[in-house]
């Protein structure tokens, strides 16, 4: 194709990240002959209306690319890589991110400590440990700004860790007399601060939380590295951190080591067990991780909601201890619910999404407002994301949804979503004429609760299980797909088995539709389902119920059996037709155009 | 207002919804009174046409680079209106070489062919066109034989459409002549206009630039949200 195509110069503008730096005009796509007269340098293009967000516009704005990169798929993936990674990627930017993105990492872990530990370290002397605390953060702090040569950094690590071991030292001969089969209370925010200074990697992670905006954008040096739970010396200082009894599954799955994986038997029993005893588990918070373990609340809407809810609760029961800030010690607080939470269950990047944007909300509350109007306009503030983000989005994308939905079509939709499930009822409201094939997977079965409200309503349904795609997708003109998170190179991360039915779609020549509200977006790219991913239960993929004999009963004890449970997949961009959310409908090679315009401006604000 | 007289013009609707969009985006608007705001828009109105015509020249000197001595292009315009020969017989006046063909041999001369020219009625947001009846079809031959296809489409007719396939849009119905009396039984389609996916486009020649087809959605994010 190239070949035939003898380009002098082309002025191509392409989609994805921009380099950024002199926006150069648009007037200069124009060719570059006798400008004078150019019509173009003429304000009146039909499109020079006065953009309302005038930061972005520079973004926007067209470079010249190599003639190689002519067509809008390659794009992506050699724009994704530009410049302005340094704005855009959470590589560059992390310190900010504590354990929020759906992944264990070890500074979360940090936050908490197991009560077991206890016979071990008693109860540190919480005023003496937090002067251990400061004293690191101030000399942490410093040349953590700079730019630290790894000499520096060792010194540092080891200077910390002599003054751990001093602070530990101090806790035990102020004797507080643990007995060790009742743990204590935890003063642990205090001790928070402790450990984090203690771990050269949680370091920038942590601080990351209590610098401000401006600083957290610089380059940090060291790439945040995510925990990977093959690391075996890290997981063991998870563990003994963590509130939740947990015993790593056996006969895992090699390539899927580095993802958490527990017995799950009696982790639920455990924790209940312990509610007295976690103090610093605010109750509400406590309730949402039980139900998540239990496996309550399953979609990811509803998860985010509950866990946003229960931090609401926690930020108005909240009151600033002396000698705080609020901006700092809520943080602080908010961090170690993530981490009980993300015990009971990875967060989803949705909940991370959630969870930088309260964090960002609370960093922006000054000294000037007193506890009360800060905490008032923090829940104002969560009450106006759930319902702005989640509930009114649904709304527009179920508006914007039906509009493809013709009388005597067949719809087929994957599992349960809650906003597909919207999409159906609502077509039926406004009595348009369909079918709906519902396809379900083992071990949930969630599309059979679904089925059954939609029967209810009167549409009329078939339900199949997944083996039976290929056989039902010659009868279907549409499929649509809920998304537990829409990736910038397009591609939808969403509960496992979504790539097969839109593979199969695709090559039955059936539009693929998937919705998703942009608060489910982020800026990562992910090329498969490997290195970011969550693993389930084992046992549930085992059992068949009402299967007298079941071969697979003791699979844990044959060694050269391993039995895996994903709970995401990666459905690549091309398999996709359009991605509907409350901006409208786009393709998925627009995801980068919304990432860029709309999901940070609660946090670059 | 003007979708009354023609409910199917994408382009007539895209434009109205831009006018519209400059409307409610204007914010000097709100601090004038009603009539030199009126005044502002009416003037606005007014050069609308001036701005189509500018705009056409613009792309036809972005396209022009794409285009080199001895080069072979493939334009069509297609059987309901006859608009091929008047286009011929502008072509021929310029004496431009040129060969007319009748639809159906598309394929068998797309080897001779450089690069494929068509227009738009309409660009929406997947980043393919909405064009007269045929445009598909070539675009799916031009792909098989792996030859350029651009579009030449001004920005106004970026329009929030965003089809899922070819039945999925405002069918715009024509007359068709077949010269030869139909029986009543027989159904004749009567469609006028098809979807390019914009997987068969290489690039598109608009006022803004030249750009990939992902770009039409950026642009009009830009424009309408």
């Amino acid at each position: 194709m190239d070949s035939r195509r003898r380009v002098i110069d082309p002025k191509v503008r392409k989609v994805g990240f921009f380099t950024p730096g002199p926006p150069p005009d648009r007037t200069q796509s124009g060719p570059a002959g006798p400008s004078s007269q150019s019509p173009i340098s003429n304000s009146l293009s039909p499109v020079m209306i006065p953009p309302a967000r005038q930061a972005s516009e520079n973004l926007s704005r067209g470079v010249p690319v190599p003639p190689n990169v002519l067509r809008g798929h390659d794009c992506l993936d050699v724009g994704s890589y530009g410049m302005s990674e340094s704005v855009m990627s959470e590589e560059t930017e992390s310190p900010r991110r504590v354990g929020i993105d759906g992944e264990f990492s070890e500074d979360s872990a940090n936050w908490m400590r197991n009560p077991r530990d206890n016979g071990k370290s008693p109860a540190v002397d919480n005023e003496d440990s937090e002067d251990v605390a400061k004293a690191q953060f101030q000399k942490n702090s410093k040349p953590l700004k700079e730019k630290t040569t790894k000499a520096e950094r060792r010194a540092l690590q080891e200077a910390q860790r002599a003054a751990k071991a001093e602070g530990k030292k101090a806790g035990a001969t102020s004797g507080v007399s643990a007995p060790t089969s009742k743990p204590v209370k935890q003063p642990n925010q205090k001790k928070d601060v402790t450990l984090l200074a203690s771990s050269s990697t949680a370091v920038p992670e942590k601080k990351g939380g209590e610098k401000s905006l401006e600083k957290d954008r610089k380059k940090e040096t060291v790439p945040h590295p995510r925990m990977q739970f093959d690391d075996k010396s890290r997981v063991e200082k998870a563990k003994k951190r963590s509130v939740v009894q947990q015993t790593e599954a056996r006969n895992r799955v090699e390539i899927f080591r580095h993802l958490p994986q527990y017995e799950r038997a009696n982790q639920l029993s455990d924790l209940e067990s312990k509610f007295f005893q976690l103090d610093h588990v605010h109750p509400a918070v406590y309730e949402v991780g039980l139900r998540f373990l239990a496996g309550d609340i399953m979609w990811s809407n509803t998860r985010c909601i509950a866990m946003l809810q229960a931090f609401k609760k926690v930020i108005e029961d909240y009151s600033t201890p002396s000698e705080k800030t609020l901006s700092r010690d809520l943080t602080a607080k908010i961090n170690s619910s993530v981490s009980f939470l993300i015990e009971c269950r990875p967060l989803s990047i949705s909940m991370g999404n959630a969870i930088r944007f309260l964090k960002a909300l609370i960093q922006k509350s000054t000294l000037a407002q007193t506890d009360s109007e800060a905490k008032a306009s923090l829940c104002s503030d969560i009450d106006r994301y759930i319902n702005e983000k989640i509930i009114l989005a649904d709304k527009v994308i179920i508006r914007h949804a039906v509009t493809k939905i013709r009388d005597g079509d067949v719809l087929l939709t994957y599992g349960s979503s809650s906003l597909t499930e919207a999409i159906l009822l609502h077509a039926h409201e406004l009595r348009r004429q369909f079918r709906v094939v519902i396809v379900d997977s083992r071990p949930n079965l969630e599309g059979q609760s679904m089925l059954r409200r939609l029967i209810e309503k009167g549409l009329s349904c078939t339900y199949t299980h997944i083996n039976g795609v290929s056989y039902v997708m010659h009868e279907v003109t549409r499929v649509f797909l809920g998304a537990a998170s829409v990736l910038s190179n397009g591609t939808i991360y969403s509960a496992v088995g979504t790539a097969c039915i839109a593979m199969v779609a695709h090559a039955y020549h059936v539009p693929v539709v998937v919705c998703c509200e942009s608060y489910k977006f982020h800026e990562r790219v992910q090329l498969d389902a490997i290195c970011s991913n969550e693993l389930g239960d084992p046992d549930v993929i085992s059992k068949v119920p009402g299967r007298m004999n079941n071969p697979l009963d003791d699979w844990a004890s044959k060694e050269n059996l391993q039995l895996l449970n994903l709970v995401y997949d990666v459905t690549p961009a091309d398999y996709v037709s359009m991605i509907v959310t409350e901006y409208g409908m786009i393709p998925p090679t627009s995801v980068p155009v919304i990432v860029r315009e709309y999901c940070r401006e609660h946090i670059l604000i | 207002m003007d979708q009354a007289s023609d409910k199917t013009s994408i382009s007539l609707t895209a434009g109205g919804d831009l006018f519209m969009r400059y409307v409610t985006r204007t914010s000097a608007v709100e601090y004038e009174d009603f009539n030199s705001a009126k005044s502002r828009f009416l003037e606005r109105a007014g050069k609308f046409g001036e701005i189509s015509y500018k705009a056409r020249k613009i792309i036809a000197m972005l396209g022009q680079d794409f285009i080199s001595n001895g080069c072979t292009i493939l334009v069509h315009e297609g059987r309901p209106d006859r608009s091929g020969i008047r286009f011929t017989n502008e072509l021929a006046k310029l004496d431009v070489p040129v060969k007319l063909l009748i639809d159906l041999v598309v394929a068998y001369s797309m080897d001779e062919v450089d690069m494929v020219f068509v227009g738009a009625d309409g660009v929406v947001e997947s980043g393919g066109i909405i064009n007269m009846m045929g445009t598909y079809q070539i675009a799916l031959v031009a792909k098989s034989m792996d030859k350029p296809v651009y579009v030449a489409a001004e920005s106004y007719k970026f329009a929030r459409l965003y089809p899922l396939d070819q039945k999925d849009m405002v069918p715009a119905l024509r007359p068709v002549d077949f010269g030869v009396p139909i029986p009543s039984k027989v159904e004749v389609e009567r469609s006028a206009r098809d979807y390019t996916p914009p997987q068969y486009l290489t690039l598109l020649f608009t006022d803004l630039g030249v750009l990939t087809p992902s770009v039409v959605s950026d642009e009009l994010i830009q424009l309408y949200l």
